[in-house]
């Protein structure tokens, strides 16, 4: 991977659309513009990028509440989405989902979700899926460190194990389940220690480090594809923002916010210098790369704005297929 | 003062050679479990004052907590004075304030990785290493009560250190002729240019080698130059390996269960002192199996082989010269002596 | 037409089904070479191998989840859970994922997937394992829930829960797994959302499912002798809900008893009374009566289970009273 230059662009540019697609959404949510919550992914881009970019389009993932960035880094529409987060007719969604909600099933994208640790039992199945098929697709659960004391994670890992599925389950470990530090809610710090229980491999990586992360899930990703089973990969992070927009996160230690927010550790800044440093890219290039990923969003934010309201009839429908 | 120091790195026994080779997940609460009974051990044999490095999952802390409420403890357990970096510079910082601080021994739990990184803060306290990391050629697979035994009673001097204390060879890594860095067994030149996940399985990558030790029983990258011929700790000189098609190939576990044939372009044993130049940048210096150093275009670094390397027990030969003392006859004359 | 049980009713519908589609499987605890807990499943490990009928751990989240994402992904499972008691822990699987997934996505997805569970008491079983627990699914909207009461709706019903693009549970009671009758062989199709009348009548109608069903049958015998004559619909299917077949009953015999073995509290006969008196209330020459179970969970003793049980007794008493 490492000289393939332009795979690491295209993980610096997904890096750098989450960022941007967040920060407007931030803004848009706090100027009223549409309702809900907001689970803002600032801080975590790597991973999502990293990840992947190492999947094809008929591999799986199931997201979280905090999904904004796995959807856009499997390749999700900048405006569908935003139309979504307004709630509008044009959305992903048709306006019933909302940011948890968000899906792309032809890409594979099988939900965001508001349950924390629901999508780990799906992407289990998924991945069976691929398997009972005989297709080396595979499927991505992406949870967090709380989603980690959940039954869902204990369950998924041991039926996964025992049946040799094709899924990998990345866990973004942001040191927070909502406002309990990682050190309150588990008496681990690796959860990658976790994976030993269920008879498969654990790895923890720097998860701001997105040429680590796409390394460990490369890794993952071709065990899976080839029919070795399943394998945890837990990054380690920081949220950059509070659980949910309006969140003060008065729990965190502003010196801890500092230390990860600075540009020796985010994941965006890292790899703008290694890239500049390699002279992979000009620093006007990357400028370049952020200038256009702005209009993008612009214009998502556009056609949302632009677009019509569901028809209050649409209550009624897509309840059940017929 | 403090008899004796304890540094257990949480982060060994993780990384993706879980995935690329065949390493097993060193959990931590076995490294407490191991601490548990070398504090038994060190305490039985005398030790009043273990310094400890705080790390951010509390290895010595939870050894402490696991111990029964009955138990009373006859050693004291101090905390190294230090800021935390969550860093592998944390065991470092750490050696360097047991050093100061009078320790006779430092004992340590990791792979080769962190040993190096202790190495480089310990000065001339020895080192007893107990293997829990992934690629394990300096650390030994020893029983921690034995070995917590041993530990002590090189700490607190009750044999001749020269019974079973050695000197180890170290590689000096060099940038434009200056000391930055250091490794315990192996320095490896890679077509890499990102530190990323650390790890080295892909042996198309490696293009040098520079190893302090080679040894056929060892796992890892030295083992390439082991396969070759033999470098013993004892010996004066190391080996410094060109990879790529030519001379020869040869087989080697370069992981956990990964068993490549290597090509070898051309290898030479190696003086102390005699430099060994980087291949032009941008490259990877890996140091004890872990990719350590981005190498820039224009950089200009080189390795070369010391003798100035960290002292390390041999465990067991510190027990049988204890045993030969007769120092197990009486508990009391252990404590006491 | 072939003679069999209800349970070998249900294990006809499923291997109809596998052998027609590929993408049919079946997973749960001890469902393979075991055969589940009563049975259901006996054979169908030999004939369709371990790829497709999975024993699973006990696990009832990712059983239900797996199944979640498998039909996503596009097979069509068939999950088993050993007791509709045990649906407590797979709850979040069915109710918010199965059942809103295709609503959250604005209709994109299809979630075609078979929940397979057992309830009702009257094996002393007690209270965890004994419990009719339907109105927890007719409560949440995207899930179809399936009760049936004789061997051919059981393999008819199953034949059309698999082949619905919709999550369906799909309950069948214990104490009719036993229960014999007339079977159509092959691809057999009872179509979700219709009523049987299982016994025409005049005087009164009775909606009853599963057990109750037969129960009411056998009440509707005994108040024959006695000059009423009751008619016996069967909604088969709770969601979607038969109510014109229910409605339109009721206008003929213009009075309605209403036979669960679910507590009466929030029952499901709660809301056919309800659709009746907002939709039907002029058809009505009397209250609405329900029998149901009381509001208690289920005890051990047979004696006090049988006090918990409706029956015969309870039901004719009921239907005398609109008289």
């Amino acid at each position: 991977m490492a000289e393939n230059k332009e795979k690491l662009l295209e993980m610096y540019t997904t890096m750098v659309r989450i960022r941007t697609f967040e920060q407007k959404a931030i803004d848009l949510f706090a100027a009223g513009k549409f309702p809900g919550f907001v689970h803002s992914y600032l801080g975590e881009e790597a991973i999502a990028a990293g990840v992947c970019s190492n999947l094809r389009k008929d591999d799986y993932i199931c997201s979280t509440h905090r999904g904004h960035g796995h959807l856009i880094a499997k390749g999700g529409n900048l405006q569908l989405m935003m139309a979504e987060l307004f709630g509008k007719a044009t959305g992903y969604c048709k306006g019933k989902g909302g940011s948890m909600h968000i899906a792309d099933v032809d890409l594979g994208i099988l939900g965001a979700n508001g349950i924390v640790g629901a999508g780990m039992p799906i992407a289990t199945g998924a991945a069976f899926a691929c398997k009972y098929r005989k297709s080396d697709s595979v499927a991505i659960a992406f949870f967090g460190d709380g989603a980690s004391d959940r039954a869902t994670f204990h369950e998924s890992l041991n039926l996964a194990s025992i049946w040799k599925l094709p899924v990998v389950f990345i866990c973004e470990n942001n040191g927070w389940a909502i406002s309990n530090a990682q050190t309150s809610h588990q008496n681990i710090t690796d959860i990658s220690d976790r994976a030993t229980a269920y008879g498969i491999p654990g790895v923890s990586v720097d998860g701001n480090d997105v040429v680590a992360i796409a390394e460990a899930a490369d890794a993952a990703i071709e065990r899976a594809r080839k029919g070795d089973g399943p394998t945890l990969v837990e990054c380690k992070t920081w949220r950059h923002r509070g659980h949910f927009e309006g969140d003060p996160a008065i729990y965190k230690d502003p010196k801890d916010q500092e230390e990860w927010l600075a540009d020796n550790k985010d994941a965006i800044a890292r790899m703008e210098k290694k890239l500049v440093g390699l002279k992979y890219a000009g620093q006007d290039y990357l400028d370049k790369i952020k200038a256009e990923v702005r209009e993008e969003v612009e214009a998502a934010v556009q056609f949302a704005e632009q677009s019509p309201d569901p028809e209050p009839a649409e209550v009624l429908t897509d309840v059940y297929t017929a | 003062m403090v008899s004796l120091g304890i540094i257990a790195n949480p982060a060994s026994g993780k990384d993706i050679r879980r995935l690329v080779a065949h390493s097993i997940t060193f959990n931590n609460q076995e490294k407490v479990n191991i601490v548990q009974r070398a504090i038994l051990g060190m305490e039985k044999v005398g030790i009043k004052k273990i310094m400890y490095m705080p790390d951010y999952y509390g290895i010595v802390p939870r050894a402490l907590d696991g111990l029964p409420n009955s138990y009373h403890l006859h050693v004291q357990l101090v905390e190294a004075n230090m800021e935390m970096t969550g860093t592998q510079e944390d065991s470092t910082q750490a050696a360097e304030i047991m050093n100061q601080s009078g320790a006779g021994c430092i004992f340590t739990l990791g792979g080769d990785g962190t040993n190096r990184m202790v190495a480089k803060g310990c000065g001339e306290v020895p080192l007893l290493p107990i293997s829990t990391g992934t690629n394990n050629v300096f650390p030994q697979m020893l029983e921690g009560t034995t070995a917590g035994i041993a530990a002590g009673i090189v700490a607190r001097g009750l044999i001749k250190k020269d019974a079973a204390v050695k000197k180890m060879k170290k590689i000096e890594v060099l940038k434009d002729g200056q000391l930055v860095d250091m490794a315990l067994v192996d320095a490896v030149v890679l077509k890499d240019v990102f530190i990323g996940s650390r790890a080295i399985w892909d042996e198309e990558r490696i293009q040098q080698v520079v190893v302090t030790r080679g040894d056929p029983i060892s796992i890892g990258i030295s083992a390439i130059a082991g396969n070759l011929q033999l470098v013993e700790i004892n010996d004066k000189y190391g080996m410094a390996i060109n990879i790529g098609p030519g001379k020869t190939t040869v087989m080697v576990p370069i992981a956990p269960g990964l068993i490549k044939q290597i090509p070898i372009k051309d290898y030479q044993l190696i003086n102390p002192g005699e430099e060994i130049k980087v291949a032009q940048g941008p490259c990877v210096i890996a140091l004890d199996g872990e990719r350590e150093i981005e190498v820039g275009e224009n950089d200009n670094y080189s390795l070369k082989i010391s003798l100035n390397g960290p002292r390390v027990i041999d465990t067991r030969l510190a027990l049988r010269e204890a045993v030969a003392k007769g120092l197990f006859i009486s508990e009391q004359l252990i404590k006491t002596s | 037409m072939a003679q069999m049980t209800y349970m070998e009713a249900i294990r006809d519908g499923m291997r109809v089904e596998m052998k027609r589609d590929p993408g049919v499987y079946i997973a749960g605890e001890d469902v393979a070479q075991f055969g589940g807990c009563f049975g259901v499943t006996a054979g169908l490990y030999d004939e369709f191998g371990p790829e497709r009928v999975m024993n699973t751990p006990i696990s009832e989240a990712v059983i239900v989840g797996h199944a979640v994402g498998a039909a996503a992904a596009g097979l069509r499972p068939i999950a088993e859970i050993m007791f509709v008691d045990f649906m407590g822990c797979c709850m979040d699987e069915l109710g918010n994922q199965a059942a809103k997934m295709k609503y959250m996505f604005g209709g994109k997805a299809k979630v075609p997937m078979v929940v397979r569970t057992p309830c009702g008491a009257g094996m002393g079983a007690a209270a965890q394992h004994s419990q009719s627990l339907e109105s927890w699914f007719t409560h949440i909207p995207g899930i179809k829930t399936i009760m049936p009461s004789t061997p051919a709706d059981a393999k008819g019903l199953m034949i059309a829960a698999i082949r619905d693009d919709n999550p369906v549970v799909y309950i069948e009671h214990k104490q009719l797994l036993g229960l014999a009758g007339e079977v159509p062989e092959g691809e057999y199709v009872v179509p979700l959302g219709k009523a049987d009348i299982k016994r025409e009548g005049a005087d009164v109608t009775i909606v009853a499912w599963s057990w109750m069903l037969q129960k009411s049958l056998a009440a509707a015998e005994q108040l024959a002798k006695e000059g009423i004559n009751a008619e016996i619909l069967d909604p088969r299917t709770l969601v979607p809900l038969d109510k014109e077949a229910i409605l339109k009953s009721v206008a003929k015999t213009g009075r309605l008893v209403i036979v669960h073995e679910e507590v009466k509290t929030s029952g499901y006969g709660g809301e056919i009374a309800a659709i009746v008196t907002e939709e039907g209330f002029d058809y009505l020459d009397a209250p609405i009566k329900r029998v149901t179970a009381p509001d208690t969970p289920i005890p051990f003793s047979p004696v006090l289970e049988q006090a918990y049980i409706p029956n015969e007794e309870k039901i004719i008493k009921a239907v005398k009273q609109l008289f």
